[in-house]
Formats: structure tokens, C-alpha cells, sequence
């Protein structure tokens, strides 16, 4: 970790995709143990965010600074392997590969990791996660929220230093919400630091300690959930003004 | 009984060398060229099946393989083997090639580079004819001076087994879930750590280089190579193997490939109408079981072993699950 106790950063972050700037020199920096909520109304470039500080897209401009490395233009498997995994807006399994395979994967991509330590680690993972049971079906015939949960027990296998949640929430039955909730909690607490994009305000204002909102791809505000949920230029955004 | 399907398999292969012999040469013609198409669907199964890569250029690789070991041995003299050795490395360094160029392209355009790949390859084998002696055919030396086939079907044998072996050795292993996830969601294999690119190379370089293990061998069976080796034509009866069989699994593609090759033969009567019977069969293939008709029967076969769907070796050590 840098010396000032940032983990990511993206600083000055620029992406265009033809004449559209989906991330207009964004600065956004998570310390380590944060808990980030990533809100903004839809097309105000959060996922294009979270795509440029995983890995997934390089910027047109700007940086990526890992633990005080620079790492942007770097493919997302050497984010990965430092420690920054992440989940899908819409859930991104290996559909045809069973839920424990699903986890085992990210698990063998560590350096001398053993298949039956691996296998161990995967088991006591979906012991978590309340999938256990399920551990023998293919990932595509498990329900949304299942799905969800698998997606980020695949993140935990990485054993990553921050995790970015892009839509956790979405299209969730509330009970598995709840659950969903609880887990991410649970890590927050056991030190875990998190980044979560979502639209259902209810469960990102319960969870972050820290709110940043995005509108037509500048960040317009970052602060404790009190403060962002009464700005002006927020209210604003989301009454599209 | 554990392994019961391992042990029946092993019965079958020492029955099948034991009664070698007395087969007669006509149909044990059939069964080394059936070997032939088997290492080809099992090595085609490798790259579209398990890493999600559908090349139409594998049988170039073979042409390539076979072409190439039958040149050097000509100009060099160097032993057969070695030549062929050769094939297969040039193989694996042209296949690791064009898995490098293409490593951005998937579904239709991956399958429409590696056919135009492969026409440049039957174009310059038929047109450089100083070199290859074009379409009249390349006269290549024999790999065994023998009055019968025997010593082929024995090299075709052992060629498939090695390959099967060296192959199921890398599906059962970390590679081999690393290739079925990035089959099933590169993007979402790159977030799990996987390097997509090398692991994408790797599958081309080591399927082609199967291809041009059996092109060599069948270069200096055959005795003579035409351009036609690495044609559509060729390259969409593998596709046929394999499907038909299954393609995401070696043992059932390689069924495929004998099932195939040995109808074909047992329908030869019917003339060229046999072939619109095979793509029936593809079509109802594709339409009812597309995990290939062999599919069901090879699950249920390793289940007498005790095995069952589920994890490969890797995933669950200890247990009885396998998948190839």
C-alpha cells in the first residue's frame, strides 16, 4: 500500500467511446478498509469507472496507481493477481462449469496453489456463502441471487485486497439481498475493502461509509452518506436537472 | 468396482492388437485412418470444445505437418521421425502464431481467419508445384518398408493413445478448467487471474501440433500428399466427428471419428448419398443432443467406474469425478 493509505487510484481518468466521454478526468481514490458506495443515474459512467480500475478498459487518459504502482495499460489479469477483483453488472459466471469449478478457478490462478488446498478453501468458501449445497450444479441453472452471491465467493477466492461490486443488488430477492448484505458486511469488517455500484439506494446508503455519485461521467460528489444524500448538485443529477 | 471403465478400455485395446493381425487389410486400412481422424477430432475437441476456439484451419496444420516432414526427409535424409518431429514443432510454432494474431477474434470472425489461413495454405502447397509437386501429389517415403499394415496400425495406435494421454493429462489439469473458462466468459476469466492470451496461444499451438503429428504420419502412410489434405472438404467431416461424438470431451470425439469413418465405409453402397445421411445426422445432432451423441453413453460408461458428473481431476482430488 502507498504511504498516505491509498490503495486504488484513479486519477484524472478519461475514456471515450467514439464522440461519447463516458469518464471525464475522474479522480477517485479508495484507502484501504473503506467501504465506497459508487452511485449515479444510469450512463453517468460508473461501470466505465470500474472497468478502467480493474483492468477491463485502458484509459485515454489518466492513470491507475495500484499500491503506489502504475499499472494502467496493464491487462486485467495482472490486477487480479495483485489483489483487485471484481463482479459483473450483469453476473458473468462460467455457466457451463459446476459452482465449485467456478471457484476453484480464480483459486489455481494464485502462484504454488495446490488443487486440494484450493478445493479445501473453495468448500469452506460456499460454506459462507450458504451454496455448499449446490456445490455439484452448473452455475447457470443456479437463481439470480445465487448467482450473485457465487460472483462474489469467485472474487473472495482471489483473496483480493478490494473488491468492486459493480450491481450487486440488481434483480436480488430481498431475502438473498439481505444475505448479500450481510456477507459484504461481514468482510468489511474482517478488513476487506469494497467499492459497490448499485441504483437500489436503500442498500448502499445501509452500507457505505463513504458516498461517491457520478453524472455525465465527472464526479460530482464524494463524502460521508449524510452529506452526499443533501447535496444540491445530487439532487439535481438525479432529477436530471 | 473404481476404474471399472479404465480396465474395460484397457481389455478392448489389448483385444484390438491381439486380433490386429488377422484383420484384413482393407478394413484395417479404415481402422489407421480412423486413428488418424482420431488424434485430428481429439486435438480439433482440445481447441473448439474445451477453450471455446472454433478454427476451420486444423486441417491446414495437418496438411502443414505432413508437408513438412515429408520435404525435410527428401532434401535431408534425416530419419522419419525426425522429420516429422519437425512437423510438429513448425506446428506449434505457426499455430502459436496464428492463435497470437487472432487473439481478439471469436465465434464467426475466429472461424472465418483460420478458413481464409487455411486456403492460403492449399493455394500455396497447389501453386508452389517446383516444391510440393502440386496437385499431382507429393511422393513422400514410407515409414516402414513392411509387405503388410500392420506396423502402421500399431504406430497410428500408439500415436492415438500418446496423444489422448499427453491431451487428457492437460484437460484434467489446471489448464484444462483455465481453457473451459475462458470458454464459457473471457472477460470474466481475466478478473479471475487467468493470463486469457498466453492460455488462448497455448491451446492453438498445442492442437496444431497434434494436427501436424497426424498429418506426418499420414504423409508417410499414405505416400503421397495432395493439397486437398488441408481442403474444407476435409476439415468439415472433422467438424462432423467431432460434433457428432461431442465435441467438449477427447474420448467421445475420437468415437466420432470411428463412427464416421468406419459408416462411411459400411455405406459406401449407397454412393454419394451417404454424405447427405451424415449431415442429417449433424443436423438432428445439433438440434436434439448437442453435446454430441456419444455424449450420454461416455458418462454413463465412466459411471460404471464409479465416476460421476462433476469436477474434473483437479477440482475435487480424491474424488471420484472425471470428465475426459
Amino acid at each position: 500500500m502507498s504511504e498516505n493509505g491509498i490503495l486504488i487510484e484513479g486519477s484524472r481518468v478519461t475514456k471515450r467511446f467514439g464522440g461519447i466521454t463516458a469518464n471525464d478526468g475522474v479522480d477517485f481514490a479508495v484507502a484501504e478498509g473503506d467501504l465506497v458506495g459508487l452511485i449515479g443515474p444510469n450512463g453517468s459512467g460508473k461501470t466505465t469507472l470500474i472497468n478502467v480500475l480493474t483492468g477491463h478498459l485502458t484509459p485515454d487518459g489518466g492513470k491507475v496507481i495500484l499500491r503506489g504502482r502504475q499499472v494502467s495499460g496493464k491487462p486485467a489479469h495482472i490486477y487480479a493477481a495483485t489483489g483487485v477483483a471484481r463482479t459483473f453488472q450483469s453476473t458473468q459466471l462460467f455457466g457451463r462449469m459446476t459452482v465449485l469449478e467456478n471457484l476453484m478457478v480464480p483459486g489455481l490462478t494464485r502462484p504454488r496453489s495446490s488443487a486440494h488446498e484450493v478445493a479445501r478453501r473453495a468448500r469452506a468458501c460456499l460454506e459462507f456463502l450458504n451454496l455448499a449445497h449446490l456445490e455439484q450444479l452448473y452455475a447457470k441453472n443456479l437463481s439470480g441471487g445465487q448467482q450473485k452471491l457465487l460472483e462474489l465467493g469467485r472474487c473472495l477466492m482471489l483473496d483480493p485486497a478490494i473488491l468492486f461490486l459493480d450491481e450487486p443488488f440488481a434483480g436480488v430477492h430481498p431475502h438473498l439481498r439481505d444475505e448479500l448484505i450481510k456477507r459484504i458486511e461481514e468482510l468489511h469488517r474482517a478488513g476487506r475493502t469494497f467499492v459497490v455500484v448499485d441504483h437500489d439506494m436503500e442498500s448502499i446508503l445501509r452500507i457505505s461509509r463513504r458516498l461517491v455519485v457520478m453524472a455525465r461521467g465527472r464526479k460530482i460528489a464524494d463524502g460521508p452518506p449524510e452529506a452526499v444524500r443533501t447535496d444540491q448538485a445530487v439532487l439535481a443529477a438525479y432529477a436530471g436537472l | 468396482m473404481r476404474h471399472l471403465h479404465v480396465y474395460i478400455l484397457l481389455a478392448v485395446a489389448v483385444l484390438a492388437l491381439a486380433y490386429a493381425p488377422r484383420v484384413n487389410p482393407y478394413w484395417m486400412h479404415v481402422a489407421i485412418i480412423a486413428m488418424f481422424y482420431g488424434i485430428l477430432a481429439s486435438s480439433w475437441s482440445l481447441l473448439a470444445g474445451y477453450a471455446g476456439l472454433f478454427s476451420l484451419g486444423h486441417m491446414a496444420f495437418a496438411s502443414i505437418g505432413g508437408y513438412a516432414s515429408a520435404l525435410l526427409v527428401q532434401w535431408y535424409g534425416i530419419p522419419i521421425p525426425l522429420g516429422m518431429a519437425a512437423g510438429v514443432a513448425l506446428c506449434c510454432a505457426l499455430g502459436g502464431l496464428i492463435g497470437w494474431v487472432c487473439l481478439r477474434m471469436s465465434g464467426p470472425y475466429l472461424a472465418i481467419f483460420t478458413l481464409g489461413f487455411a486456403e492460403i495454405v492449399r493455394i500455396t502447397f497447389s501453386t508452389e508445384d517446383d516444391i510440393t509437386a502440386g496437385m499431382a501429389g507429393l511422393h513422400t517415403e514410407p515409414l516402414f518398408r513392411a509387405a503388410t499394415r500392420l506396423p502402421y496400425f500399431y504406430t497410428a495406435f500408439g500415436l492415438l493413445v500418446v496423444s489422448l494421454a499427453l491431451m487428457g493429462a492437460i484437460v484434467q489439469s489446471r489448464w484444462g478448467l483455465f481453457l473451459r473458462a475462458i470458454r464459457e466468459d473471457e472477460q470474466a476469466a481475466a478478473a479471475s487471474g487467468i493470463d486469457v492470451a498466453r492460455f488462448r496461444i497455448l491451446a492453438f499451438a498445442i492442437a496444431s501440433g497434434f494436427a501436424g503429428l497426424a498429418g506426418g504420419f499420414y504423409g508417410h502412410y499414405i505416400g503421397i500428399l495432395t493439397p486437398s489434405l488441408g481442403g474444407l472438404d476435409l476439415m468439415a467431416v472433422l467438424v462432423v466427428m467431432a460434433v457428432i461424438g461431442g465435441m467438449e470431451r477427447l474420448p467421445t470425439a475420437v468415437g466420432g471419428a470411428f463412427a464416421v469413418e468406419f459408416l462411411l465405409e459400411l455405406l459406401r453402397e449407397y454412393g454419394q448419398w451417404r454424405l447427405p445421411i451424415f449431415g442429417v445426422i449433424l443436423l438432428l445432432t445439433m438440434r436434439f443432443a448437442r453435446n454430441g451423441l456419444l455424449t450420454p453413453f461416455w458418462l454413463h460408461f465412466v459411471r460404471l467406474g464409479g465416476g460421476a458428473r462433476g469436477a474434473a481431476a483437479v477440482v475435487a482430488p480424491g474424488r471420484k469425478d472425471s470428465r475426459a
